[in-house]
């Protein structure tokens, strides 16, 4: 940081100045939201009347928000386990691919989702989800929908792994005469694990705070913890909602803040014994 | 263990390049064959051949006369050091050296005491639990050297091995590595553009020229009996005449071959003796002193470039640039001619 700033003189001014302000209008709004939950009084209103947790105390004493919030962790658990699993079998299946052309077609095959609007897709399920008897009333077509959305992302945080891994290391652990599962298991998995970890932290964040499907194909009666936020947004604006929120950011960021900070941990404790790949590396590329 | 590798007639083709054409080459038990060549040459295509990373066209490789060209990489018993020496990111320097015999599943008290003693063979005894990241490129090359002979392979393959080393390093690893060779005896073949490595190194010395053998023989007599012009300039420097009945003839006209004269074998006679056998006129181009040689270009009247390189011990002063001297081999029984290539007809065969 200091060479930069020696190097750019009075010149990085402007540049610290539109950083500043970027990040301002991304901070502040959120400060603004989480300074009204701790009202004191019943609505949302800056500045805040006085202190008080009491609509925290409502929101984790509420079975309706809570039930929400459980059924949320545990479908966006499953959908992460199907998302790391498909995007990083991909990413890896994808080097044994020989010809050239191939590649690029189910790279783009994996990576299209991205580009897919999710009302449209969500429209698509939901049709699925008519037509076929089994699945109704049940929450396969929103798990499988939302870990479909999320597997690009581990698929590319896994491929830029690949990307930086020694292309010579399958062919030395061949000829030291690994055969194909020891080489996965022993040599590429582990060697990936730092990328299909950050992916599947990535997949869960994203999932969690799904809404758009989960409006189209949730059952009746049920509602994830985004879509209960959506719909009490809709009928009366009281603090339990920004309440609920700052306790949703307050889990994001510490999930997000998990990786890092263990691999420092990590590193202190033996760093001379395995490198710590930094986790999020790939992300702020 | 040691391995006789024998080579026969292997061709292969990548896309619509004929990368190897037709290779044959017999490398006896404890041997150290490199495989020299420019760039693009073929000689990392054999090499990944012989360990099964790539399939010939055509052609066998045998080891102790058992063909081993269907068998997988996993089941041909070689080591191969690769150029950027492939260790593996996440295990430490123990795990990677005893990986062969992970693969082979042995035991976990035999594979460490296996890696200690590796370690120890190559002079970095107590460094097993430390991680390939905290090492300098020499340790890391001599790392991935015990492991390429930790499971007793019976052929050592090395890619390249100096490539991502700074010169200094370079010669002592070259040294090092030979100890290493010599002491376990294995059979090896070793891949390199650099000719001081390859002379340093081995028993003897493949050309590769096109991806094909040009010449196999002992440094020496690659230097000194080169087969042909290219392997002749390829090796050090070397000036190259026509000859006629013996002499040199500035002239390429009725010439009956080429002789190789080596700088150094070149010394500065008067012009008014009688002319000696091998020797040139010229006028002085250059004269630059190099610490421990003279280095004397001349220009013959053909417009040839001779180069000598003289002893510090000489007279300089009166090789002034633009004087005419004249320069003949101080051992003519060095002098190596090579005969005029025959002129073979296409073999036709009739289909």
């Amino acid at each position: 940081m200091t060479t930069v700033g020696r190097t750019l003189g009075w010149y990085r001014a402007p540049i610290l100045l539109v950083a500043v302000l970027a990040s301002l209008l991304l901070i502040v709004p959120f400060l603004i939201l989480v300074s009204t939950s701790w009202t004191a009084g019943s609505f949302i209103l800056f500045p805040p009347e006085g202190f008080s947790l009491q609509w925290y105390g409502e929101v984790l004493g509420d079975k309706q928000w809570m039930s929400s919030f459980g059924l949320s962790l545990w479908t966006s658990a499953l959908s992460t386990i199907i998302a790391t699993t498909l995007g990083a079998a991909g990413a890896i299946g994808l080097t044994r691919v020989r010809s050239r052309t191939a590649q690029r077609w189910i790279r783009t095959a994996f990576i299209v989702p991205i580009a897919l609007p999710p009302i449209a897709y969500a429209l698509g399920l939901y049709g699925v989800n008519m037509n076929l008897g089994f699945l109704r009333g049940t929450l396969v077509s929103l798990i499988v929908g939302h870990a479909l959305v999320a597997m690009p992302y581990v698929f590319v945080l896994v491929s830029g792994g690949i990307a930086r891994l020694d292309p010579a290391l399958r062919p030395a652990a061949s000829t030291l005469g690994a055969r194909w599962p020891l080489v996965l298991w022993k040599i590429e998995l582990p060697a990936l694990l730092p990328y299909v970890l950050s992916g599947a932290l990535f997949a869960f964040v994203i999932v969690f705070d799904e809404v758009v499907l989960a409006v189209f194909l949730l059952p009746i009666g049920m509602q994830t913890l985004p879509l209960r936020m959506l719909n009490a947004s809709q009928e009366a604006f009281s603090p339990e909602l920004t309440a609920a929120s700052t306790l949703v950011s307050l889990l994001a960021i510490l999930l997000l803040a998990i990786l890092p900070l263990s691999n420092a941990i990590r590193r202190r404790r033996g760093g001379t014994r395995r490198p710590s790949a930094p986790v999020l590396e790939g992300v702020v590329e | 263990m040691t391995v006789a590798l024998s080579i026969s007639d292997v061709n292969v083709t990548l896309g619509h390049n004929h990368v190897l054409k037709g290779v044959s080459l017999d490398v006896q038990p404890g041997e150290f064959v490199t495989l020299l060549g420019a760039s693009g040459s073929g000689k990392s295509t054999l090499l990944n051949v012989v360990a099964g990373l790539l399939a010939a066209d055509s052609g066998h490789v045998l080891f102790d006369g058992v063909d081993v060209v269907r068998r997988p990489p996993q089941k041909r018993n070689v080591g191969v050091v690769f150029q950027s020496y492939a260790l593996f990111p996440h295990m430490t320097i123990g795990e990677n050296v005893s990986f062969p015999l992970l693969a082979a599943r042995r035991p976990a008290k035999e594979r460490r005491a296996v890696a200690d003693e590796m370690l120890r063979l190559v002079q970095m005894p107590g460094m097993a639990d430390r991680s390939p990241a905290s090492l300098s490129g020499g340790q890391r090359q001599r790392v991935a050297l015990a492991r390429a002979i930790a499971a007793n392979p019976g052929i050592l393959l090395l890619d390249e091995p100096m490539a991502a080393l700074d010169k200094q390093l370079r010669e002592q690893m070259q040294v090092e590595i030979t100890r290493i060779q010599r002491k376990v005896g294995i059979t090896t073949l070793s891949v390199t553009h650099d000719q001081t490595e390859a002379m340093t190194m081995s028993d003897r010395v493949a050309i590769m020229r096109d991806g094909v053998l040009v010449q196999v023989a002992s440094p020496e007599d690659l230097y000194r009996r080169p087969a042909d012009e290219y392997v002749a300039s390829f090796l050090g420097e070397a000036n190259l005449f026509p000859t006629r009945d013996g002499r040199i003839c500035d002239d390429a006209e009725g010439s009956e071959g080429t002789a190789v004269l080596r700088p150094e074998d070149l010394v500065v006679v008067p012009l008014s003796e009688a002319t000696p056998a091998w020797s040139v006129d010229g006028v002085v181009r250059l004269l630059s002193f190099q610490g421990t040689r003279f280095r004397l270009e001349l220009a013959t009247d053909g417009g040839r470039k001779v180069i000598c390189s003289l002893p510090t011990s000489i007279d300089a002063s009166t090789l002034v640039v633009g004087s005419r001297v004249r320069v003949a081999c101080a051992a003519p029984e060095r002098v190596h001619v090579i005969a005029p290539p025959v002129v073979r007809e296409p073999v036709l065969v009739a289909a």
